[in-house]
């Protein structure tokens, strides 16, 4: 079974990246994922249908690409030193959204991919590990 | 009950298990098509690259300079679910032909077909997925001008061959792959180099036999990187009627926290029928190579960051301890060479004007077992970088 984001039709989500400090102080959740030659960690996050989450993207070593496949996300994570990248992600549907690097790395830059897993509070019909 | 075909009730399941991988290949190759919203593909992506420029000044000759690795890193995305990475190395700056000079390498250049998180499938030039370095080998990844002697002389790095597999993730940070490949060449062992010259190197590599190599690896918890990886072949093609069993075992560990990084890793290797391939290869060349029946090596390492969190600038300062025997035991009636059996300390710094550029210097004091033979001193200075 293949269950990446381009199989879920009329995705309806907010995806924003911005500076750190730039991002208003609010409730959401905050989800910090590392990136290093070659895995995020964590590599794989859960969270619920409409839930806007903050994902805060730092590198520990090189530039990274950060991308949610489906999601409308892709943007670059500086290289280590520099500011967090932070993006905003609010999925409207169940399912899993695959995560990968889109900037070569190295020798392992496929391994590097992860996994947003969307459950539906409602139902708890989400996809699960 | 006596199987009379191939084809009893234990093969259907492993029979459905591999139409559904055709499936998903299948699939992997018409989703672009199905997706025709997404127009990035296909996408060749910049070159990238390391480079690794070394000062050597060995205690018992004269220094050298040399552009040991230039490499360039190709790769591209058929569709989003394949793609083809290759990795293209000149050692040593300058290859000639019929001289002990550089070589040009062909270290990667496979197609990726991911399937799924848990399993996707790959195929052609392979690094074998053993140790922290085989994979992991860009010299800002590491301390020390030169790699660690065990991922040179126990593990030979950088270990590529020829073969197909799979690999994946199961659950939150445990990785594998798995590969099938083609084996060592156990007519080109030798006592100091152990394994390494008999790697085949994807160059016609005979596949009489398969070798088997698989690694798993926990990456789930922030800082910390635990691994254990295996190789097993038979290694005798070259001589008909003499099996080599190959196999190697290592485990390894990484673990960083604030400006501390430890790392850690163990190889073991083991030859099958060691007696019988000296004697073979004593008749065949007049010399017997005093192969190892097991080769065996370690080392632990701890850095400290001096500056960290500020500026994009880093410095590390680093030690390391290694032991590395390539004659750690012999088959009966073989005597070790104790001039092989070493160890080494290596002390050194790495400066990060930029997180991708790397100035490297070290001093290695590396001592052996031989009360005639001196193992050389020296002094390392290095600069890498990657792009």
């Amino acid at each position: 079974m293949i269950n990446n984001g381009p199989r879920i039709p009329a995705l309806v989500f907010l995806a924003l990246a911005l500076a750190t400090g730039a991002v208003s102080a609010q409730s959401r959740r905050v989800i910090r994922i590392t990136a290093e030659r070659f895995s995020f960690t964590p590599s794989q996050v859960v969270i619920e249908t409409g839930e806007e989450v903050e994902l805060r993207l730092k590198s520990d070593d090189t530039a990274h690409g950060f991308r949610i496949v489906g999601g409308g996300v892709s943007v670059t994570i500086p290289k280590r030193g520099h500011q967090e990248l932070s993006v905003l992600f609010r999925p409207a549907m169940a399912g899993r959204y695959s995560f990968e690097c889109t900037r070569m790395c190295g020798a392992g830059h496929n391994f590097m991919r992860g996994v947003l897993i969307v459950r539906d509070p409602r139902t708890d019909a989400a996809a699960r590990p | 009950m006596t199987q009379k075909n191939g084809f009893d009730g234990r093969g259907v399941p492993c029979l459905r298990s591999l139409c559904a991988v055709l499936a998903q290949l299948a699939f992997a190759g018409t989703l672009s098509a199905q997706t025709p919203a997404d127009s990035s593909y296909p996408a060749t992506g910049p070159v990238s690259g390391y480079m690794d420029f070394h000062f050597n000044q060995p205690s018992d000759a004269d220094g050298s300079l040399d552009f040991h690795r230039f490499v360039l890193i190709f790769s591209h995305s058929f569709t989003p679910r394949i793609r083809f990475v290759a990795e293209l190395e000149i050692e040593h700056a300058i290859v000639e032909g019929l001289e002990e000079k550089g070589a040009v390498e062909l270290e990667q250049a496979y197609v990726d077909f991911l399937l799924a998180r848990r399993v996707n499938l790959r195929a052609g030039m392979l690094l074998v997925p053993i140790g922290i370095i085989n994979e992991r080998h860009e010299p800002p990844v590491f301390n020390g001008v030169e790699r660690p002697f065990v991922d040179t002389l126990i593990i030979p790095s950088t270990w590529f061959e020829a073969g197909a597999g799979v690999h994946g993730e199961l659950g939150t940070g445990l990785r594998y792959r798995a590969y099938v490949m083609a084996p060592l060449d156990a007519t080109k062992f030798s006592a100091d180099q152990g394994i390494r010259e008999g790697r085949q190197e994807g160059a016609e590599s005979n596949v009489r036999h398969a070798a088997f190599t698989g690694r798993a690896e926990y990456v789930g918890i922030q800082g910390l990187t635990l691994g254990a990886s295996a190789w097993s072949g038979q290694s005798s093609f070259s001589i008909r009627r003499l099996d080599v069993p190959v196999r190697l075992g290592e485990v390894d560990a990484r673990y960083k926290r604030d400006r501390v990084e430890l790392r850690g890793e163990f190889a073991n290797v083991t030859i099958g029928e060691a007696g019988a391939l000296n004697d073979a290869l004593r008749l065949l060349t007049g010399v017997s190579p005093n192969v190892a029946r097991e080769l065996r090596g370690f080392y632990g390492e701890a850095a400290y960051r001096v500056w960290s969190d500020g500026p994009a600038r880093d410095l590390v300062g680093f030690v390391r301890y290694e032991n590395f025997d390539t004659q750690f035991r012999m088959p009966a009636g073989f005597l070790p060479v104790r001039q092989f059996d070493r160890d080494a300390w290596v002390v050194g710094a790495t400066y990060y004007p930029d997180p991708d550029v790397a100035v490297k210097v070290d001093y290695v004091v590396q001592r052996n077992q031989s009360a005639i033979v001196k193992s050389p001193n020296s002094f390392n200075v290095g600069l890498g970088w990657w792009f």
